[in-house]
């Protein structure tokens, strides 16, 4: 169940994203590199969300956390079991469950009744999180997914990511800007920098590179340390 | 009165209806399509919301004069000819406001419940469900600006008791005979019903949410 890319393009508006390979498993890729740089390009092509040229291979159930979730008018908890696929043994009953335990999973239960407008940025990235997990996905592609939570929130939800692709073997996709983030949740990273792969590696071999932009990485991390 | 009352809501939510019909696909297609030619529709729709219904009568009542382009039809001073007038003063508010309201909705939601690997179909309804209070709300705002309309439907309908003679006309016609009471009451029928459809509206809404 891993994601790969070959010799994928993709094109928005006038950026141009052109990756020659990508592979992504439950051990976890981050996608790394400055605002613009094409993470999110490279995470929408990847699924399939936006037309791409190349050889895209992914797992069948696949979900996203976009860095800026969308609300539909309605509770949190029904935001939540929209995303539960509606097979034939998940009872209404059953779907609402569920939803609740995935609600509960990212501290979210107190907000299940509440309007989903009406959530926070870090709530909406809690529910979106939520939200995503509770379809039991092979693939998850997540967007700056704990940029706006509490500093002592992400490392808990950053270990609920971490355990699901370890429990259930999903490969995980994450585009961020923090290196805590890349360093807990994957094994390899790739650095992107104006739509191009600048430095791939595991994340040690990054670490100890000479990548100008790993190494802004790390000092920002130590200096917030 | 009851006469008078019902076709004025008939003739008004006629027009607002077909006016949807042109307006939602047109604000549809502003917001969604890619054409250049989007911009122009939405300036066509800004411009119309300041058209005076006065000309739009005149241009009506001109085109299916007698001697007029489409006076072969024979549909001056009919409800159809009011209908028309109105139909044209509506769409642009329509339009207008239909806008407003689909880009209220984050742009990148539909690619959002594909990202959650939900279908092509489920999406469109999931869509839907999200704009439709705002479009009803851009509907019952083109209903009362509708039957609220009096220049047009008087020169387009020529307020013929039986057959055009709708509550604002009605209310003219009082006026200038100077029965105050009768106009009062008209007035306060036409104010009932348009009380009536935003209560509608806004059971509808509460409803959705």
């Amino acid at each position: 169940m891993d994601v790969i890319a070959r010799a994928l393009l993709a094109r928005r508006g006038r950026f141009t994203l052109d990756v020659a390979a990508f592979h992504a498993d439950h051990a976890g890729t981050a996608v790394l590199g400055p605002n613009g740089a094409g993470k999110t390009t490279l995470l929408l092509a990847l699924q399939g969300l936006i037309p791409a040229a190349g050889n895209i291979e992914r797992p069948l159930r696949c979900a996203a956390v976009f860095a800026r979730p969308a609300m539909l008018r309605g509770t949190t908890l029904w935001n939540v079991s929209i995303a539960i696929p509606k097979k034939l043994d998940a009872s209404p009953v059953e779907r609402d469950r569920r939803a609740r335990v995935a609600l509960e999973d990212v501290g979210l239960a107190d907000a299940a009744d509440a309007d989903a407008r009406t959530l926070s940025t870090g709530q909406r990235q809690r529910l979106a999180l939520a939200r995503a997990l509770v379809l039991e996905p092979q693939g998850l592609f997540l967007d700056e997914p704990f940029a706006n939570l509490d500093a002592d929130a992400r490392p808990a939800l950053r270990a609920l990511v971490a355990s699901y692709a370890q429990r259930t073997g999903c490969a995980v996709v994450i585009a961020t800007t923090s290196f805590a983030d890349a360093a807990a949740l994957c094994s390899k990273a790739v650095v992107l920098r104006a739509g191009e792969v600048s430095a791939s590696g595991t994340i040690a071999e990054l670490q100890n590179g000479v990548n100008t932009y790993v190494a802004a990485m790390l000092i920002d991390a130590t200096i917030r340390l | 009165m009851g006469e008078i009352a019902a076709l004025s809501v008939a003739v008004s939510a006629f027009a607002t209806l077909i006016a949807a019909l042109v307006a939602i696909p047109g604000a549809l297609w502003i917001v969604y399509g890619r054409s250049p030619l989007r911009g122009g529709l939405l300036a066509i729709f800004t411009v119309g919301l300041g058209l005076p219904p006065v000309a739009v009568g005149l241009a009506v009542a001109f085109a299916f004069w007698r001697s007029g382009p489409f006076g072969w039809l024979d549909l001056l001073y009919t409800p159809y000819a009011m209908a028309l007038a109105q139909i044209v003063i509506v769409v642009p508010l329509v339009g207008t406001l239909a806008v407003v309201a689909l880009r209220g909705n984050d742009t990148t939601l539909s690619m959002q419940l594909g990202g959650l690997g939900i279908a092509r179909r489920r999406t469109l309804r999931l869509l839907a469900r999200e704009v439709a209070p705002g479009l009803a709300a851009a509907m019952l705002a083109g209903f009362g600006r509708a039957i609220a309309e009096v220049g047009a439907a008087q020169m387009t309908g020529g307020n013929i008791q039986g057959q055009t003679r709708v509550l604002t006309t009605a209310t003219m016609l009082a006026v200038g005979k100077g029965e105050f009471g009768e106009a009062f009451s008209y007035v306060a029928v036409l104010l009932g019903i348009v009380a009536l459809a935003t209560g509608v509206a806004l059971t509808l809404q509460r409803r959705w949410t």
